[in-house]
């Protein structure tokens, strides 16, 4: 899948509103223009099939819902949306559950430009 | 981490006060490693060498090492051994406490010593810092024994780490601190073979200067310094978590961080407390591991 980044949306959930500032800046920098965010996991839930998002940040620990039970709502509804863990808590337990639910990769926290570009040129490309 | 508690043995001894090692400690990366404590350090001079050196290089218009190698204490070779070496915290922190006076070379020399001794530290360990040598150490300085010992220093050398990556190296683990009635807290449970509250009080002035290093931006609202400080504890928490299950193969949970009070945090019904306060530069953190 490859989209042009202007016109692509993107969910940012985490229950840290420093963590989703930090995304919001690393991917504003990257091109986006339609970010959104969600707080918790119900709320990733929601707000997932209000905007139908090209790609999810999805942390795991998360009041309310985790995002791996997040993970498995949104992929039994949209077996097609590209979802990525962004966690500290990547061990091979919770690692190995997403990609069954169909996490489409990981993200190890805290997520620096870097590691969050390369993952991002995988899905987008840019205008020139 | 040796620095830490280099700086930490320097308290407990005396040899340092707890104004002139924070001083040290904010001076120590804009300091420069002089020949003569790296000298001391790889134990080819003695301090009492350094200081004839010094005297004599205030009479002649030579470097250091050039007067060191003509007053046969070293030899060429040595000298470029020794700029080219590693110039490690503990020393860092040394040569700031000998420039501000605080020490002479030779109170370096022995304190240096004596705390490599104590600790069974070589030169390799400090620039190596192996986790079983940092452990040890760990131990030693909480007291840990008995069955949670092991979860517990691996807790502790994670959590330092991840000071040092995240907020700074400008801190002493202390022994004993007693968390302020008024603290801002926030627990995170750890649930699992080993389970445990995890919790971090602190002031509201070292609030905002820890949640400005650790978001990387200037926090003033203590909402939102609450906010960046309990993703540290989870941060934290979840590596962890991850050396557990990669050390063990078990995994442990972990629930959403809470904000809570100082006295919910003393009040936790515990198996095994393991209070760990450290001393910023800008004030006190206290970590609490609550084995329930």
């Amino acid at each position: 899948m490859e989209k042009d980044i202007s016109k692509a949306k993107v969910l940012v959930c985490d229950d840290s509103m420093m963590v989703r500032n930090k995304m919001k800046k690393l991917l504003t920098a990257y091109g986006f223009t339609q970010i959104n965010e969600a707080c918790d996991g119900a709320q990733a839930v929601e707000k997932f099939a209000d905007i139908i998002p090209d790609i999810t940040f999805m942390d795991i620990v998360m009041p309310e819902m985790s995002g791996v039970d997040a993970l498995r709502l949104i992929k039994t509804n949209s077996p097609d949306a590209v979802v990525i863990m962004a966690t500290s808590v990547g061990t091979v337990g919770n690692l190995s559950e997403a990609i069954k639910l169909g996490a489409n990769d990981f993200l190890q926290k805290p997520v620096d430009d870097e590691q969050l570009y390369r993952l991002l040129d995988n899905y987008f490309k840019k205008e020139n | 981490m040796f620095t830490q508690f280099f700086g930490s043995y320097l308290l407990n001894k005396k040899i340092v006060s707890p104004a002139n090692l924070r001083l040290a400690l904010e001076k120590k990366d804009s300091t420069r490693v002089k020949l003569g404590v790296l000298a001391i350090n790889a134990g080819y001079m003695t301090a009492k060498q350094v200081d004839a050196v010094h005297r004599k290089q205030a009479t002649v218009d030579k470097r250091i090492g050039d007067i060191a190698v003509e007053m046969g204490y070293l030899t060429e070779a040595q000298v470029e051994e020794l700029l080219s070496s590693q110039k490690t915290g503990c020393l860092l922190l040394g040569q700031a406490l000998v420039d501000m006076g605080c020490l002479t070379n030779e109170e370096f020399e022995t304190v240096l010593k004596n705390y490599k001794k104590e600790n069974d530290l070589t030169d390799k360990d400090f620039s190596e810092e192996s986790n079983e040598k940092t452990e040890n150490v760990i131990s030693s300085f909480f007291s840990l024994e008995g069955e949670y010992s092991d979860y517990c220093s691996e807790y502790v050398n994670i959590l330092f780490k991840n000071l040092i990556r995240f907020v700074g190296d400008d801190f002493t683990p202390l022994v004993n601190a007693e968390i302020g009635d008024n603290d801002l807290t926030v627990i995170q449970e750890l649930c699992g073979d080993f389970s445990a509250v995890s919790a971090i009080s602190l002031d509201d002035k070292a609030a905002a200067v820890f949640a400005s290093r650790f978001a990387e931006e200037e926090v003033t609202d203590m909402d939102y310094a609450k906010d960046a400080i309990s993703e540290f504890l989870n941060l934290s928490n979840g590596l962890y978590n991850v050396n557990i299950s990669e050390s063990t193969g078990k995994e442990i949970g972990l629930t959403p961080q809470e904000s809570t009070t100082a006295s919910a945090v003393k009040s936790i019904k515990a198996k095994f407390t393991l209070t760990i306060p450290v001393e910023f530069t800008f004030g006190t953190v206290i970590f609490t591991l609550a084995v329930i």
